[in-house]
């Protein structure tokens, strides 16, 4: 009863992978029940809360939408592959040192969605990062304080907070 | 932000009032943190339920043969596998129906290797209903005819509440000026980014480990034993971390014993999770309410009497929901000083979606109607409502006619603070003066304000909580705690107050709270309680700490205990600070001496509050709080679009604690009031639900969200930690009708049944300013446009 | 859940459009570009698979904006955020581009395709009223007679009813085509919600005409979410027509949104605050023209 697989490789974090995924498979599925990759997470499974935001090819994109199939060829970005040698990517530093993370359930996506803005935009405004993160949901922050970290990456000032 | 107060200098560094991060956000951020929604245990099957998908119906005939056929099932259970296992607060539900009650009604349920088994054995069951007529409003509900939900509850009569105070009568003839409106605040749901889910496993001995989401997992374990019909005791509850809650994991909902059942009946681990489309039909709401309220006053504007007769749609079964009233009459009593008060509210049973608890807990419903009466009964004295609402606030010391005894009150304080900061008074008039005048684009500012308990509410026969504290040899220190973390914040307060009485560094601190055979009891994550509560029994036990620790150093250095500190991660001289031995030394000695100790200390903090009791007249929360909001907003008078331009908040929270988890859960409650405001609303025909979706039901989204000024008023709460009260439900619930007198200030349209969507404010401008019965558009069009 | 995925015996992924065509010359492919209507639509069981299962993604020349010559041609799969960043076209048809603006999220305008929000023929696509306007045709290729063969359909004879047109089986939509405007032509979009995206549309509205001497002329004017396909308002634009375009012109048009929009309730607005929103977004857009 499931739909006929197919061979895919793409890279993943930097890394080639190839895998078998049924066909009709999105690629939020294949990240957390094929690749046990479950930092991506599930909340909408239509595209309208982007808590499955992931980069493909250097753009976002809502993994729960998208077939895994299409991955071939591609390149993939998760918040499984933002952390550095160094530690946490400065967008995710800044979302801890900012308090923009409550239940912390959209913030995977939310950090993609943000990472990629401000990447696309150095010098990203306030209202532009409102508008580019319009398609991620949180039931849990009011933005407010995401919105603080997202600007202070884009300046580079810390807001002093304590471990 | 502003801090109108700090607290007297010391030599200490202290901690309370900074900035502290959340100990789990850099594994929150980085996707590492395996949330509920994420595990996998070995072994594990995939339960998936059956939901009626109609609002009453008899259930005639259920087939499950094939189903139970299909390879890869491992159960099938149905209404008959646990028809006496009735569980609620008055046991009129059930995990599994034996008659549809409402749209998502659990009919069966299947446990199968993968979901795709699972959901295809759904679909091969065959169930034959026979459909009856429904009751959809609790007006229709109430009628003698009415159909009958269920047998029991005769008439569809559900929880009654009355309160009444003083003389009606009397009062009402002092008044000179009285307002009398319906207000008919709308059913609306939690929407937790992560969705509802379980996994259980019984062993064989018979006891049940559950992992859920719970906000209370202790008398969780108390509620759910009946719906199992296995002890208690039997019940062992953890609790991953959560995407989420919001005071709708607050009580037991049929898919945690359905995933239990499935999980007994199979001998495996059964991991039960909703689809955002079953979250939003099966998951419960905010419940919904008509409320018949009347103010009076006299032509000085002195309150005089508030009565409220309240209908409640109880939906189909009996959860927190209707119990709100609880909650209402403490507002309708108690915002302002209304010296005479009469209250009565009924739930009716309907074949709707039945409610929770839900952030801000009846207050939400009932400050919509007082705070936009408080605004009308301002205009009819012809004052300004700052001034009214001044004239009527209580001081410290003051008690409510329910006996909420105000301690600490800051309301005064909060009115002037927010009036001042955002220019309230020079601007409502400038606003009301250019409300008839052309022009598309109006602007306008509304002040609504409301008390809530901020001290727990003792509803329970205790509101304590159970704190272990133990320390290592390495000067690590781990909280037992019963306090939940549902992602509000209580690890970083924790944290911070274990810190600030020990001198450890912050990382220091480790915090075990998500296992019910390890934790002690606490009453649950709720009534904004947690800070409060858990914030008072971690200080009592880090402070027994540091005694048994200080005296044991004592000795060891030949000093008094009264002489010495616990800082920066060493004993020090309280005159001049100086470090005497290292905090890790002194644990060593203690622990490795002649006659050892181990620093292991047990606290049960229980808040100096009365039982609610059934009279309601009680102090039922050690302390009170305040807030007001000021909304400032732009409104298309055309579209009816509201744009919210700015928040102002005053809130006393006693003391700041860590001012950043502070600020976070102000500002994210004050966004899930603004959705219940403007745009989110649960499109119930005929008891179906038909906007279960991101799409139709609508979230505030990051451009919408307004700038927020944010005012701390300290207070001091002599009962709280530090002098803090619990904040986080009063952001949710004022902001609503701040924006209603906003809206009024800037159109003369009054909003009473929520939400204040674009077309419900284009209509009500419209009919307001097309002459009755032309229904013509374009004189308003040509005089506005442009 | 009620996926048919199990139907699909076959994965196609092809470079050129002539394989592309061959493999739907029987009718019983379902095609995707982004998938962000597809896969929402066969989760939920709107909408079943079909025994090929094929991604456009990777046919060469399927995708791009041309903005060369005197027809301005749009490939199938190039995404919303493609055009809503293309600055050329934003000079020529500044409606349509407005649009993209609104268009869903920006996860969503990464991966949604033109041709797929047209061939998804929903009354409230975001690109049909501005592609309305400009007076855009879409091209269907099929295999028949061993060659790829193409028709052109005017876009406002494409939509049928709800997800609904006259794209047949074995055809393919692979590029949207206009005019290039004359010199004069102004466009505007409007659309309805107080969010600035991510928003089903309520209503929209486009206008697409010359302006000279205070007269409109070749006015075009399409309403989405009115109807059961996205359509033109005849008589809107008739009141228009050669008109100055003075206030009486304006509240003749407003006038006429009654004869054209055939809005309904449903759980979004009711048809009154439809029918209210058509009048306001048409004089809203014809002030503002009027200003400039």
């Amino acid at each position: 009863m499931m739909s006929v697989e197919t061979e895919i490789r793409f890279k993943l974090n930097g890394r080639e992978v190839s895998l078998k995924v049924p066909v009709a498979m999105k690629t939020l599925a294949m990240l957390r029940d094929k690749l046990g990759m479950t930092g991506t997470k599930y909340a909408c499974g239509e595209g309208e809360c982007g808590a499955c935001t992931v980069e493909v090819d250097g753009r976002t994109v809502n993994s729960c939408l998208m077939y895994a199939v299409d991955c071939d060829g591609r390149e993939l970005v998760t918040i499984e592959g933002l952390r550095t040698p160094e530690g946490l990517h400065p967008v995710q530093q800044a979302f801890v040192d900012h308090g923009a993370v409550q239940c912390g359930f959209c913030m995977p996506g939310m950090i993609m969605q943000a990472k990629n803005l401000i990447e696309n935009n150095p010098g990203l405004t306030r209202e532009e990062a409102q508008r580019g993160l319009e398609g991620n949901l949180c039931r849990c922050t009011g933005y407010t304080k995401v919105l603080d970290a997202v600007e202070a990456v884009v300046s580079g000032k810390s807001c002093g907070s304590r471990p | 932000m502003q801090e109108t107060a700090t607290a007297s200098p010391t030599v200490k560094e202290t901690l309370i009032g900074q900035r502290v991060r959340k100990p789990d956000a850099p594994d929150k951020a980085t996707g590492k943190t395996r949330y509920i929604n994420d595990m996998v245990l070995p072994q594990m099957l995939i339960g998936k339920v059956l939901f009626a998908g109609r609002p009453h119906a008899r259930i005639v005939r259920i087939d499950t043969g094939a189903a139970q056929k299909l390879p890869g099932v491992h159960a099938v259970l149905t209404g008959k596998d646990v028809a006496e296992l009735r569980f609620g607060f008055v046991r009129d539900n059930v995990a599994l129906k034996d008659k549809v009650r409402c749209e998502h009604d659990e009919i069966a349920a299947v446990a199968a290797e993968t979901e795709e088994i699972a959901c295809r054995a759904l679909e091969l069951i065959e169930v034959e209903y026979e459909d009856l007529p429904g009751v959809f409003s609790p007006e229709a509900g109430a009628r003698e005819d009415a159909p009958q939900i269920h047998d029991r509850f005769p008439g569809n009569k559900s929880l009654a509440f009355e309160f009444r105070h003083g003389d009606l009568a009397a009062a009402e003839a002092a008044s000179e000026l009285i307002v009398d409106n319906v207000f008919r605040p709308h059913h609306v749901t939690h929407c937790c980014m992560g969705t509802s889910c379980a996994i259980a496993d019984f062993d064989h001995n018979g006891k049940l480990t559950i992992w859920t989401q719970t906000q209370y997992p202790y008398n969780y374990k108390m509620d759910l034993a009946p719906a199992l019909g296995i002890h208690p005791g039997d019940i062992r509850v953890i609790q991953p971390p959560v995407g989420g809650a919001f005071g709708s994991k607050l009580d037991v909902y049929p898919y945690e014993p359905i995933a239990a059942l499935l999980a007994r009946k199979t001998g495996r681990p059964v991991k039960v999770m909703y689809s955002r489309e079953e979250e939003f039909k099966a998951s419960p709401t905010r419940q919904a309410a008509i409320i018949h309220m009347r103010t009076g006053c006299t032509r000085d504007g002195v309150l005089t009497f508030r009565t409220a007769d309240v209908l409640l749609d109880n939906g189909a079964y009996t959860s927190w929901g209707p119990t709100i009233p609880v909650i209402m009459m403490r507002t309708t009593s108690g915002h302002y000083r209304v010296p005479v008060v009469d209250f009565k509210a009924q739930a009716i049973y309907t074949n709707n979606p039945y409610a929770g608890s839900f952030r801000g807990y009846g207050n939400v419903q009932t400050t919509w109607a007082t705070a936009q009466q408080m605004d009308m009964l301002a205009e009819m004295v012809d004052i300004d409502p700052l001034e009214f609402h001044l004239k009527n606030a209580q001081r410290s010391g003051e008690v409510t006619p329910q006996r909420s005894f105000l301690r600490e009150c800051a309301l005064v304080e909060c009115l002037e603070t927010a009036a001042t900061a955002s220019d309230y008074s020079r601007k409502r008039k400038e606003y009301a003066a250019l409300r008839d005048a052309p022009g598309r684009y109006k602007k306008g500012i509304g002040l609504a304000s409301s008390i809530h308990n901020a001290g727990g509410a003792k509803i329970h026969k205790s509101d304590g909580i159970g704190t272990i504290l133990k320390m290592d040899d390495y000067a690590r220190v781990t909280v037992i705690t019963g306090a939940s973390e549902i992602g509000q914040g209580i690890d970083a307060v924790i944290t911070l107050i274990v810190a600030e009485e020990l001198g450890v560094p912050l990382e220091h601190v480790t915090l075990v709270n998500n296992d019910s055979d390890v934790a002690p009891w606490d009453v649950g994550v709720h009534a904004s309680r947690t800070t409060f509560i858990a914030g008072n029994g971690t200080r009592r036990a880090a402070r027994k700490a540091k005694a048994q620790i200080l005296n044991a150093a004592a000795k060891m250095l030949e000093e008094s205990p009264e002489d010495l500190d616990l800082r920066a991660g060493s004993v020090v001289r309280n005159t001049d600070g100086a470090a005497l031995i290292k905090l890790e030394r002194v644990l060593r000695q203690m622990h490795f001496q002649a006659e050892p100790e181990l620093v292991m200390v047990t606290d049960y903090y229980e808040p100096k509050s009365e039982p609610e009791g059934a009279a309601h007249v009680s102090d039922h929360s050690a302390a009170y709080s305040h807030a007001v909001h000021i909304a400032e907003i732009t409104v298309d008078t055309l579209t009816g679009e509201i744009k919210v331009d700015k928040v102002t908040v005053a809130q006393d929270v006693g003391r700041v604690i860590n001012r950043m988890g502070l600020e976070g859960q102000i500002e994210g409650g004050l966004a899930i009031g603004l959705g219940y405001a403007l745009s989110e609303d649960m499109r119930i025909e005929n008891g179906m639900l038909k906007n279960a979706c991101f799409r139709d039901y609508k979230l505030i989204t990051a451009p919408e969200m307004p700038p927020l000024d944010l005012h701390f008023i300290e207070s001091h709460c002599a009962e709280g930690p530090y002098g803090a009260k619990g904040i986080s439900e009063l952001p949710t619930i004022v902001i609503a009708p701040a924006i209603a007198n906003a809206l009024y200030n800037a159109t003369g349209v009054r909003i009473f049944d929520p939400p204040m969507s674009p077309e419900k404010v284009a209509r009500a401008i419209f009919e307001r300013c097309a002459p009755a019965g032309s229904g013509a558009v374009e004189p308003r069009l040509a005089g506005t446009a442009a | 859940m009620s996926e048919t995925s199990e139907k699909i015996s076959a994965y196609l992924a092809p470079r050129r459009l002539d394989e592309a065509l061959q493999a739907m010359a029987d009718g019983d492919a379902t095609v995707f570009c982004g998938g962000t209507d597809l896969a929402p639509q066969t989760e939920s069981g709107a909408r079943q698979y079909q025994a090929k299962l094929l991604n456009l993604r990777r046919i060469e020349g399927l995708c791009g904006i041309d903005t060369g010559g005197g027809e301005i041609r749009i490939g199938a799969a190039t995404t919303i955020s493609d055009l809503r960043r293309n600055a050329p076209l934003a000079a020529i048809a500044p409606a349509l581009v407005e649009a993209a603006e609104h268009f869903a999220s920006e996860q969503i305008r990464n991966a949604a395709s033109v041709g797929g929000n047209l061939c998804n023929a929903s009354p409230a696509g975001d690109m049909s009223p501005p592609l309305l306007v400009l007076g855009a045709a879409v091209e269907l290729a099929c295999w028949r007679d061993r060659a790829v063969q193409v028709r052109r359909v005017p876009l406002e004879a494409f939509f049928v009813s709800p997800g609904k047109t006259v794209r047949r089986p074995e055809e393919l939509l692979t590029a949207v085509v206009f005019e290039r405007p004359a010199d004069g032509f102004v466009s505007r979009f409007r659309k309805s919600g107080p969010r600035p995206a991510l928003e089903i549309s309520t209503v929209s509205v486009a206008l697409g005409a010359r302006i000279a001497d205070g007269r409109l002329s070749g006015v075009r004017v399409a309403l989405g979410s009115v109807a059961p396909t996205p359509l033109r308002a005849r008589h809107v634009e008739a009141a228009l027509e050669g008109r100055p375009l003075d206030a009486t012109t304006i509240a003749a048009a407003v006038a006429a949104t009654a004869d054209d929009a055939r809005p309904i309730d449903d759980v979004r607005a009711s048809a009154w605050y439809r029918g209210h929103l058509v009048r306001v977004f048409v004089e809203e857009v014809l002030n503002d023209v009027r200003r400039d």
